[in-house]
């Protein structure tokens, strides 16, 4: 007989309890259901899981709602092997669309009368959240204070998915808006060289950080530090400055930048890998690239001549205006340009820094379990979920999670074997009237984040590949196949990045890499930001250009046609 | 003649304005309001219309146009010898008896009322539609045969060139024009401006902005000189004054508005009292309540008057200013966005 109970693998919850996909009845409620493929691959650990699906979710629904989108009520969201999988919740009938529409009048007027006040506004009550969870020392709280920030952090994540995706809908209504007025006045989308230069050369949260990096990397060399680091391996790079003369000071200086700005993870959409705090090896590994391109910060020096074309641009455009139009056009323009400092500034401040917290505070907990021996490493507290937190928090000494962690994690590491499908459709619906359905929906975020533009095939370019246009320009060079973010560090300056998608926390490289072909994106994907504002060629949806470009191969794109040419093959 | 035709400005209201014409029917409205209008009186549109059918001129000049048919459409030429023909029709038509004696006695009563005899008036035209060509504003007129003479040239006024190439156009009866006539006292501008319960540039409606200057409000609303400017906050009355140097402004004279110099020692002087400066507020906000809207309106302070009796309005209109085009850009957009999720 033993106090400690013992919980059977059979026992073990979903990792999404209430949302696992469930084929009957999921494929009644909707025919169509795509993978989110550019946040949920490769497969989220079950805690991560928990939290999108719970509050994506939520949020899509709550933006939706509070916005009375005329035609769409968010997207549902099912767990599925580690895959998050959506589909739009279109409105049924011409009646409740007209009701939604007068809302709708209402609601969406704040973006068009105070952008900046009302996105101020929203950051200023998440960033006040987050300085609240940062209040507990984990190390000295108690199991109730620990479990209690637990609990807060899923408020917080709650809250911050709301805000998300409230923003995100308004914001990215206006950026349509704008792509429409253009292709009605002068025939040209968002895949236009023209359009991409009108958004482009303004600053952003995200840029910003990549310039404090480069500043480092200036004040490194200044205290003839630039040997060591350049003769160091990224994991080593932090210990090797702390012994060198100087070292100490310079990585106390760097900590508290990271202590401000590092609250992020390679990798967006997960909390397993550790935060730029935990580890300073990613931002040290950006610092040194920015070593070994050598030079000035190439981003300044774009901005000027990018800011330039913008206002030519403008100038261009408005020609074609009529003046009473201007006032409104002008309106519409810096909506759009907002659209794109959002895209970037939103990843910084919520996504990334909400998951910041979630895995501090997960890791809080963990310690505790760890050493009450509820679980075996800390590492473990991913394969669990807040149901199972609850229970063992305050009394981890009374529990042993082990049998489940056991089989999540075998059930985890089967879902990064396999592949999950990109769509899971019912019998007798196909592709085309699942894409039908999305544009159908009017949906905003699908349009520009799922859909995207498909590539247009031109048969005279004999081109190998075709994408769309992400950023304007032509550029030549080796290719860098990256699959995962471990392998950023590889990346060499000079080189063509190609990968299936990007994540903010890749901005550095952008600086000294030639361009980008990505897999899948749209013009408001942050690849294609980036790249607008370092002034490199970005071609997308591509598809298969991770399968078929090989690392080391000389290739050209040719964004603005959207054409890639494999040179040796 | 039984019908009334002449109506003192306290009489009138907006639902006047086809009697009296918009000019009269604003100032009757302005003092339905509060507001203190100089003293004076309508002569409605029948007044004009007396004149033509008892002097049997109205005939004669129906009879004269329907003479010159279509072609008067068309040339340019032949609207300008309708135009002196008709003029000279009513220059050799005296008013009658009845008609200078009605608009005399009211006159007089006038005088009386300000207490100067020959009271310095001002004559203007009134119509119930804005016509070009018949704008008509005599300054400075002073005694009886010099308002009925003036009152003449007004109704004259509707047979402009200009006027009656505007009936044309607009397919008017082209053989008569209604049109009323205000006769106001005279103001002495001691100073005058504009008022606006908003502030024009951010769409602010928490304060009031007055700007002046001395003289007349013309040198103001044309925007020539650097006026005074005082920010009134609504809730606390609290002032915030920005006297520039002021040193030139229009005034008043016999032969009409003239530009002269400011006298040095009013140059850096405020032109507007504190008290005058409240007393314009509080009838300003209690308009901009009674219409629900931001108010534009232009006042004088008179220098022959005391206070309060010397704060006069000339004009009150819906304000228009920056947030309301915002607001109707934004609107603009709200439609295209909904326009988007009917696709």
């Amino acid at each position: 007989m033993t106090n400690t109970a013992v919980v059977q693998p059979k026992m073990a919850l979903p990792a999404v309890p209430g949302f696992e996909f469930d084929e009957k009845a999921d494929l009644e409620q909707s025919p169509a259901w795509f993978l989110d493929g550019t946040h949920s691959v490769p497969p989220w650990t079950p805690l991560f899981g928990w939290f999108w699906i719970n509050f994506c979710r939520h949020g899509m629904q709550y933006g939706a709602e509070k916005l009375s989108l005329p035609t769409v009520k968010g997207w549902d969201w099912r767990f599925k092997n580690g895959g998050g999988y959506l589909t739009v919740m279109l409105v049924k009938s011409e009646e409740e669309q007209r009701q939604r529409e007068e809302r709708f009048r209402v609601a969406i007027r704040p973006f068009i009368e105070d952008y900046d006040g009302l996105w101020r506004s929203q950051l200023d009550e998440i960033l006040a959240l987050y300085e609240d969870l940062k209040q507990l020392d984990l190390d000295k709280a108690t199991n109730i204070e620990l479990l209690d920030n637990f609990e807060q952090t899923i408020n917080v994540c709650r809250r911050m998915w709301e805000v998300h995706m409230y923003m995100m809908y308004g914001t990215y209504t206006g950026y349509i808006l704008f792509e429409n007025m253009c292709r009605e006045l002068m025939g040209i989308d968002d895949t236009h060289p023209l359009f991409h230069k009108l958004i482009a050369g303004f600053d952003n949260k995200v840029l910003q950080v990549d310039k404090r990096i480069w500043e480092f990397s200036q004040k490194a060399a200044q205290l003839g530090l630039a040997d060591v680091i350049l003769h160091s391996e990224p994991a080593d790079i932090a210990a090797k400055i702390e012994a060198a003369p100087n070292g100490s000071g310079f990585m106390t200086a760097f900590r508290e930048f990271l202590n401000e700005d590092g609250w992020r993870m390679q990798r967006m959409s997960e909390m397993n890998m550790p935060t730029w705090i935990e580890d300073p090896a990613p931002p040290l590994t950006n610092l040194k690239q920015f070593l070994v391109k050598g030079g000035g910060f190439n981003l300044e020096e774009e901005r000027e001549k990018i800011s330039k074309e913008r206002e030519a641009a403008e100038k261009e455009v408005f020609a074609k205006i009529a003046p009473e139009q201007k006032g409104w056009f002008t309106t519409v323009l810096r909506l759009a340009q907002k659209s794109g400092v959002f895209s970037e500034e939103h990843d910084h401040y919520l996504d990334l820094y909400t998951h910041a917290m979630m895995r501090r505070s997960a890791l809080g907990i963990g310690r505790r379990l760890v050493s009450a021996g509820a679980i075996d490493v800390l590492e473990d507290i991913f394969f669990i979920i807040p149901e199972e937190i609850r229970k063992a928090a305050i009394n981890p000494d009374h529990f042993k999670l082990q049998p489940i962690v056991v089989a999540r994690r075998a059930e985890w590491q089967e879902w990064c074997k396999t592949p999950n499908p990109p769509v899971i459709l019912r019998e007798g619906f196909d592709m085309d009237q699942a894409m039908a359905m999305l544009v159908k929906s009017n949906d905003p975020i699908a349009l520009k984040v799922v859909v995207g533009s498909m590539p247009i095939v031109r048969a005279e370019l004999n081109a190998d590949l075709h994408g769309t246009c992400g950023s304007p320009g032509v550029v030549e060079g080796l290719a860098r196949v990256i699959l995962s973010e471990d392998q950023l560090a590889d990346v060499q300056p000079g080189e063509i990045l190609v990968a299936a998608t990007t994540s903010p926390s890749w901005t550095p490289v952008f600086s000294f890499i030639k361009g980008v072909v990505m897999d899948r994106g749209a013009s408001l994907s942050h690849a294609a930001i980036v790249g607008r504002e370092y002034g490199i060629p970005v071609l997308m949806n591509v598809f298969v250009g991770t399968q078929k470009i090989r690392t080391g191969q000389r290739i050209r794109v040719d964004a603005n046609m959207g054409a890639l040419y494999i040179l040796d093959k | 003649m039984a019908k009334k035709w002449i109506y003192a400005l306290e009489e009138l209201g907006q639902e006047h304005i086809n009697l009296v014409g918009r000019k009269c029917a604003n100032l009757g409205e302005m003092t339905k309001l509060g507001m203190r209008v100089p003293p004076g009186f309508a002569i409605s549109v029948d007044g004009f219309e007396n004149y033509m059918q008892v002097t049997g001129l109205g005939k004669r000049i129906e009879t004269y146009f329907a003479s010159l048919g279509e072609d008067l459409k068309k040339s340019v030429q032949k609207q300008m010898d309708a135009s002196r023909a008709a003029k000279d029709m009513i220059a050799k038509t005296p008013l009658p008896a009845s008609i200078v004696d009605e608009i005399v006695s009211n006159y007089e009563a006038l005088c009386a009322r300000c207490g100067e005899p020959d009271l310095p008036v001002a004559v203007r035209s009134s119509g119930s539609v804005s016509m070009p060509g018949q704008m008509e504003t005599y300054l400075h007129v002073r005694g009886s045969a010099e308002v009925t003479r003036r009152v003449l040239e007004v109704w004259e006024s509707t047979f402009n060139t200009r006027a009656i190439a505007f009936r044309l156009e607009k397919g008017m009866p082209v053989d008569k024009a209604p049109i009323g006539v205000a006769v106001i006292r005279m103001v002495n501008a001691k100073s005058a401006g504009v008022l606006l319960t908003v502030i024009p540039t951010t769409g602010d409606t928490d304060r009031v902005v007055i700007e002046g200057n001395w003289g007349l409000g013309e040198s103001v609303v044309a925007g020539e000189i650097n006026p005074d400017s005082f920010t009134v906050n609504k809730a606390s009355m609290s002032i915030e004054k920005k006297v520039n140097k002021k040193t030139r402004c229009v005034v008043s004279t016999a032969n009409g508005t003239v530009k002269a110099d400011v006298p040095f020692h009013l140059q850096d002087m405020p032109c507007l009292e504190d008290e005058e400066i409240r007393e314009l507020v509080r009838i300003a906000l209690g308009v901009e309540k009674h219409f629900g809207m931001p108010q534009d309106m232009e006042w004088v302070v008179d220098q022959d008057l005391s206070f309060p009796e010397n704060v006069i309005w000339v004009q009150a209109r819906p304000a228009k200013f920056t947030a309301q085009r915002k607001e109707a850009e934004a609107d603009y957009i709200v439609d295209q966005m909904a326009r988007l999720f009917r696709r």
